[in-house]
């Protein structure tokens, strides 16, 4: 696999990470209790730039820490038996995420654990401090680790196999596209943007972004699985 | 003014309490300042929606807290229907 389909990959993956809104919707909380608490702009400016920099290191942490883990198990060799079982991870994940993503009710809750959606809720609200904030951040990437842990997976095993200046690129790369939403959200924030505009937008293309990540999921499984095990059983390499 | 009137709370999992004027007067603040609305203007709509709860549960000796959410949100709709939006959604957002 040469460096840019490489980096095509992880960007891919990447993306899909960033359609996954359980740090958004964090955010979008965040935000509004911090305005209502009619805390300066300048402190919420703080609180959700801490939050999306959590958000950030604890995806450097995750995705560097698994890549280390299978360069050790496999020293740059993936076998092809866990690039297949990969992409049938990638598949089931898309399914999941086309079947159960977004509760089936009104607003934009999703399928977490909900003892998980209450410690985010609660912390949130009692949230005052930029530390807190970050560790929010970090706390709202571990909730939605059982979604993301595919495309961290398949981004892990490409990184792997890619040279030392390319692989830091690549964490890089994956970590500014995956917060791509976030610093979206946190822009129209700190411009003085409506949060009530923010969340309808969200509610009303929820079904979108659920189709959206799972097709990615799909799409991203095929062309993994075609690169490398059609590609190596074809091509004899 | 605090009426005699019970609030089931969500889920049923904690203890029932007491309706508190000041309680819901304050999320209905909170909630027209989170759509940035001038802190004057959010007391006297937040004023004018607990009167109209109040009305509503004057025939009432137990409510639930969800039932409160969905009045107050109906008449928050009629002052202010961007933070009657964030309002409804404050429960379901994660």
């Amino acid at each position: 696999m040469d460096i840019a389909v490489s980096i095509a990959i992880i960007a891919l993956a990447a993306l899909i990470h960033a359609s996954f809104q359980l740090s958004v919707s964090v955010l979008t909380l965040l935000s509004g209790h911090t305005i209502s608490a009619k805390r300066t702009q300048s402190k919420l400016l703080r609180l959700t730039t801490s939050f999306v920099i959590g958000a950030g290191v604890m995806t450097i942490l995750l995705l560097s820490s698994l890549s280390l883990l299978l360069l050790n198990i496999f020293k740059g060799q993936t076998p092809q038996i866990v690039w297949a079982a990969s992409c049938g991870l990638l598949v089931g994940v898309a399914l999941s995420v086309w079947l159960f993503y977004y509760r089936r009710e009104k607003g934009t809750s999703l399928w977490v654990p909900r003892g998980i959606a209450r410690y985010l809720n609660d912390r949130t609200k009692s949230t005052k401090l930029s530390a807190e904030a970050f560790g929010l951040g970090l706390s709202s990437i571990v909730g939605e680790l059982l979604f993301i842990i595919a495309p961290i997976l398949i981004s892990s095993l490409v990184l792997v196999q890619l040279p030392p200046f390319w692989q830091i690129a690549g964490i890089g790369i994956y970590t500014v596209i995956s917060l791509l939403s976030l610093i979206i959200v946190w822009v129209l924030v700190g411009s003085g943007h409506n949060l009530g505009a923010i969340q309808k937008w969200r509610e009303s293309n929820k079904y979108f972004l659920q189709f959206a990540a799972g097709t990615g999921l799909i799409v991203l499984g095929f062309f993994v699985y075609v690169n490398e095990i059609l590609g190596s059983t074809i091509g004899g390499f | 003014m605090n009426l005699a009137v019970d609030i089931i709370k969500r889920g049923g999992q904690r203890q029932t309490e007491r309706f508190m004027r000041d309680k819901l007067h304050k999320s209905i603040v909170s909630a027209c300042l989170s759509v940035r609305t001038p802190e004057g203007q959010a007391e006297i709509i937040a004023h004018a929606v607990c009167d109209s709860v109040i009305i509503w549960l004057q025939q009432r000796p137990e409510v639930t807290s969800h039932d409160i959410r969905i009045v107050a949100a109906r008449h928050l709709k009629s002052h202010h229907p961007e933070a009657a939006y964030l309002y409804e959604q404050h429960r379901i957002t994660i």
